[in-house]
């Protein structure tokens, strides 16, 4: 693959971060006012609250939220913040999400902003221990913002989604994680016109292998792209969220897309 | 007579069927019926007031008390009068189990083969894609929902078999496997999986479990397929012979004939 081939999928897979980081970027800033009202001199500004209570933290939550998620254009629709169990004084188990207007899941026929019904009772045969869920798992675990899927949201949407959450730390512990949903459907829409731009076929895919989008009709969302090395080749997006580019055994070009964690397979125009 | 032309005039005969009615009332108490012998409603929980029931159903408010008064008298709801009133659920086992049994006795053989198909069609095609679809983490969910299962009652098997079949539809990454899923779970979890009340039927649940796994770990999508809907077939089967059990019983003189007959049917509750 000639050098001229690596700046045109390099160039791609830049233009593919833009699309998204603008929503991590967005996720990191409602981090850090949480961070912010949550502990440290200013706690309490927001909420008049010097106790985590989902009281006088879901307006907060809801203020920081809503206006992104009714601005024409979005790209996410559904946002919030989930509670660590245990750590508001009023809710064992708290999720203080928000769905924008265009997600009608649950109340069809309404389109306002509006809070996600979620089951909290440990007892009910419904509930689920969102702490088992890769979206609260992996930031767990790395200290670090995640993007789970493309997966069905069952706990939340019923929706195919991507959901990018981030720890929000409070005196050195996890209390929970804050986080925006985007419907696939909507990011193939932004995504696939970018892709087109590669000559050949250009598949984008998670840290998994799990297709988001392709120019190739055949490959499916949602399938594993399975190809010889991908694998390790994605291996370092597990890790580290910015990874070097390499080639597969096939030819195929593997290129992180910037901070988001996904990358582009860019496959050689003279082979494709 | 060409079927196209029949179909047209059966689809147009739904489309302008009254909307009011008996009927809608009997499908409504059925859609809370359901939803409280599945657990999803729960005991002591507050219900919707008769015209935010009747608004999120879709129905007149009429229609709504009617089904609120079946509830009742079957002892599935009570009602509270003054400021902190309403109607709420009562979630009594026993009765549950003779709800269940009564749903039972009042499905044909030919409809409850035709619910199992139906289950089989949805969580089968979930298993076949999954099992292409997976990823490591999809395989340790997997496992983690078999390693919690809970099969020392009837209950716990049936929560376990529920779950993971919902994993397995959410791993075939589609939306609609999942909602149907969901839907059909809501609808007939309890009646189809009646069988988890005898413990070899739960242990055969957990040997479909892990078939179903490895089949998924192998990416053998025909494999898992195969042990999904077999696994069905087998909890439909045990219901059939269940219900000529339970008709017999009810209609001990019939003998032989009531078997092939069914006398005690009546139409779909």
């Amino acid at each position: 693959m000639s050098t001229t081939l690596d700046l045109a999928a390099e160039h791609i897979s830049k233009q593919i971060a833009s699309t998204i980081e603008p929503v991590l970027a967005m996720v990191d800033g409602w981090r850090g006012v949480l961070e912010t009202e949550l502990s440290g001199p200013f706690a309490g500004a927001l909420t008049g609250s010097s106790e985590a209570a989902a009281e006088t933290l879901d307006p907060v939550i809801e203020a920081l939220v809503g206006g992104e998620l009714e601005r024409d254009g979005t790209l996410i629709t559904g946002a919030g913040f989930v509670a660590a169990p245990g750590y508001l004084r009023d809710a064992q188990w708290h999720l203080a999400w928000w769905l924008s207007s265009a997600n009608t899941f649950g109340s069809p026929g309404t389109a306002v902003l509006r809070r996600l019904d979620a089951v909290s009772d440990p007892d009910s045969e419904q509930f689920r221990d969102y702490t088992t869920l890769e979206w609260w798992r992996v930031p767990e675990r790395t200290g670090r913002r995640h993007l789970t899927g493309p997966y069905v949201d069952y706990l939340c949407t019923d929706d195919y989604t991507v959901t990018i959450t981030t720890p929000v730390v409070a005196d050195g512990e996890m209390i929970g994680v804050v986080g925006a949903d985007a419907y696939v459907a909507r990011l193939e829409r932004e995504l696939l016109p970018v892709l087109r731009e590669w000559n050949g076929n250009g598949t984008l895919v998670n840290a998994s292998g799990r297709i988001l989008a392709s120019t190739d009709s055949r490959r499916a969302t949602g399938a594993l792209l399975r190809l010889d090395g991908l694998s390790a080749a994605l291996a370092p997006l597990h890790e580290e969220h910015s990874a070097q580019a390499t080639q597969l055994p096939g030819g195929q070009l593997v290129v992180p897309c910037g901070d988001t964690t996904l990358a582009l397979v860019a496959e050689d125009p003279a082979e494709g | 007579m060409p079927h196209a032309a029949g179909r047209t005039d059966a689809t147009r005969a739904v489309v302008f069927a009254p909307l009011e009615g008996a009927g809608r009332a009997a499908l409504v108490e059925q859609r809370i019926t359901d939803a409280i012998v599945a657990g999803v409603l729960r005991d002591g929980e507050r219900l919707p007031s008769e015209s935010d029931l009747a608004r999120s159903l879709g129905v007149a408010v009429v229609t709504a008390r009617e089904a609120l008064v079946s509830l009742r008298e079957n002892g599935l709801v009570h009602t509270r009068r003054g400021r902190d009133g309403g109607s709420f659920v009562t979630f009594d086992p026993d009765a549950t189990t003779r709800l269940v049994e009564s749903r039972l006795r009042s499905l044909s053989r030919v409809e409850l083969r035709d619910l199992s198909l139906h289950y089989a069609a949805i969580a089968g095609m979930a298993a076949e894609v999954a099992a292409d679809r997976a990823s490591d983490d999809d395989l340790a969910s997997l496992a983690d929902i078999d390693a919690r299962a809970d099969l020392a009652t009837a209950g716990g098997a049936r929560r376990a078999v529920g779950r993971f079949h919902l994993e397995v539809a959410a791993i075939s990454q589609s939306p609609r496997l999942v909602q149907e899923e969901l839907r059909l779970q809501a609808e007939a979890g309890p009646l189809l999986w009646m069988c988890l009340r005898e413990e070899d039927a739960r242990d055969r649940s957990r040997i479909a479990r892990l078939d179903v796994i490895q089949a998924i770990r192998d990416v053998q999508p025909e494999r898992a397929r195969r042990a999904t809907t077999e696994h069905i077939a087998g909890a439909v089967q045990w219901l059939i012979d269940e219900k000529t059990r339970i008709d017999l019983a009810a209609h001990p003189a019939g003998g032989a004939a009531s078997s092939v007959a069914d006398p005690a049917e009546g139409p779909p509750a």
